[in-house]
């Protein structure tokens, strides 16, 4: 209030200076008001000199009288935009409010290093690590020794497929993946094949399923890993790891990891029931912290693997480090209230992407749903035809949302997910996946629906394409390169 | 706890926690919270096993503190409004 008053007052002094300086040379004995300011030519103000770079540092324009005009930003100024609807929960998910309350202690108070064993302040961090060592194992059925924490899901593949496939590589040089696994997992493996190893990368089916007669035959006897993920990033294909687990369970000496960073927390995991050996959890996407997550190891059968990290011997020696008290603590408290809130999780998000898909669905044609059906119904890939993915994000600036997996959301090359599920180029150009969370609400859903309803009419309506299917010409008879 | 809460102690309670949820700052957390607390509590409404209401009364109680201090984090930190919110609601700190 104070700055809009000054604002006022200083154009009335700026004008009655101007008049007073012309008024000064006509009568000299006028009085001088309050508020009438001296001239410039009577002060003697010495500039800063020019090398004077501080932040501070601050000239003031002539209309300023050294008060700074600028509001500060404040919650409801008019400067300040609101914010996009968030539906990009595969690429991270907020901090669930509880787990950042379960954390705030080892950030401020309780800053002990969880493996100091000589004193309280390394006891309650090593407690409070334990805890949540429990909780992540709990959430996968596992014994909370099995647990190992990591910085994330990215450094778990790594270290588990290097380390299995170093640590046996003088009796075992073949590895099994998928074509439609994570970056981390196809770059793990292609260093390994740089190092010399064989790998196979399994097809996929059209729904994006793998075909468990063509992973049994690739099965070979140096086969030492298979390596399956459980929720596609992209597509929410949810793979028949229990299965896939009957059938790695059967050849001795195989051992199954499965990349789990989005399936933990939504739909149920249990390593002993599916077979697993090992398993990569993320923390931030199921509403923990980023910059921690957790890798399975299967302690009963042993399963061997050769540290990346050599240190201090935490974490069973397969990943030395100082553990991030703070962070572990968060994914503990994460994954305690994933396993209590699955159910009703489950239930909501399946009612509100089932609203997303019938209300798109009934009010635009030619849409395409990419991946199995029953996948898992947070992640939502539906490809717009005649329409260009990157300008259906464009156009939509108030929903934040990814055309595919945010490792290369910068490029414009077409997901190799949805490639690999055999989609045509311009399908798989033409795609945007919709996450879906715990705090997602209705009436977000029903705007995102009005507002890509609303931008795909626009983006047809521009298309000399989507002309030609309204007259009936078939796109694909057209010979394109006639000249 | 062994001696179940009464009527008026879960009711008190449910409001309670009604109000912490109804003062998040941020859009998301608050529906959810709301939601969550009225959800909770019908599934609870026609329990009549002691022992069950006491524990749901102890844990409640629990997490009626957490969201307290959440509540105020999130009054501190969050709050920037989404694009699918009225843009200028009048809302009460529910924490005194």
């Amino acid at each position: 209030m104070f700055s809009r008053v000054s604002t006022k007052s200083g154009k009335a002094l700026c004008r009655s200076a101007l008049r007073s300086t012309v008024s000064r040379t006509t009568i000299k004995d006028a009085r001088r008001s309050f508020v009438q300011p001296s001239g410039a030519d009577r002060a003697s103000v010495v500039d800063v000199p020019s090398s004077y770079q501080e932040d501070t540092a601050f000239s003031p324009r002539v209309d300023m009288f050294g008060f700074k005009l600028e509001a500060s930003r404040r919650e409801g100024g008019p400067s300040e935009k609101a914010r996009p609807i968030y539906l990009d929960m595969q690429a991270t998910t907020p901090v669930d409010p509880r787990v950042l309350d379960a954390m705030l202690p080892y950030l401020t108070d309780q800053y002990g290093n969880p493996h100091s064993r000589t004193h309280a302040y390394g006891w309650e961090a090593e407690k409070a690590v334990e805890d949540a060592r429990k909780h992540v194992a709990d959430l996968i059925g596992a014994e909370p020794k099995d647990v190992v924490f990591t910085s994330g899901a990215t450094e778990s593949n790594n270290m588990v497929i290097k380390g299995v496939a170093r640590f046996h590589k003088d009796r075992k040089r073949h590895i099994i993946t998928t074509q439609t696994e994570h970056k981390c997992v196809l770059d793990s493996c292609r260093k390994l094949q740089e190092e010399g190893f064989d790998v196979t990368y399994l097809p996929v089916q059209h729904n994006g399923v793998i075909d468990l007669a063509e992973l049994e035959a690739a099965i070979r006897p140096d086969t030492s890993l298979v390596s399956i993920m459980t929720v596609n990033n992209e597509t929410g294909v949810i793979q028949p790891i229990k299965d896939i687990g009957a059938i790695v369970r059967k050849h001795r000496g195989v051992y199954f990891h499965t990349d789990a960073a989005q399936a933990t927390g939504k739909i149920p995991v249990d390593v002993n029931e599916m077979n697993i050996d090992l398993m990569s959890i993320s923390g931030h996407k199921l509403y923990g912290p980023k910059g921690v997550g957790a890798a399975y190891v299967r302690r009963r059968p042993r399963v061997r693997l050769e540290p990346i990290l050599s240190g201090g011997g935490q974490e069973r020696g397969l990943r030395s480090g100082t553990l991030p008290t703070a962070l572990v603590v968060g994914i503990g408290e994460a994954a305690r209230i994933a396993k209590q809130e699955m159910a009703r999780d489950h239930a909501r998000i399946k009612e509100l992407s089932d609203r997303l898909i019938n209300g798109i669905n009934a009010r635009v044609e030619h849409v395409v749903r990419n991946g199995d059906l029953n996948g898992y119904p947070g992640c939502v890939n539906l490809s717009f035809s005649y329409v260009e993915g990157e300008s259906l994000l464009m156009a939509l600036k108030d929903v934040a949302l990814s055309s595919g997996s945010a490792c290369t959301s910068a490029s414009l090359e077409p997901s190799y997910v949805l490639r690999a599920l055999g989609a045509a180029e311009d399908m798989a150009h033409s795609s945007l996946r919709f996450g879906i969370g715990r705090f997602t609400t209705e009436a977000e859903v029903d705007y995102v629906i009005d507002k890509i309803v609303a931008v795909v009419q626009k983006l047809r309506d521009m298309s000399p394409l989507w002309e030609m299917v309204q007259e009936g010409i078939d796109i694909n008879a057209i010979d394109w390169s006639q000249h | 706890m062994a001696a179940a809460p009464t009527k008026q102690s879960l009711q008190k309670l449910y409001s309670s926690m009604l109000k912490t949820s109804e003062s998040f700052s941020s859009y998301n957390f608050r529906s959810y919270f709301v939601r969550r607390t009225n959800s909770t509590f019908r599934e609870i409404q026609d329990e009549t096993d002691p022992a069950r209401l006491a524990a749901f009364y102890a844990e409640k109680s629990n997490e009626l503190a957490v969201l307290k201090r959440s509540a105020v984090v999130n009054q501190l930190y969050g709050g920037t409004r989404l694009v699918v919110e009225e843009q200028k609601p009048v809302r009460e700190r529910g924490d005194i």
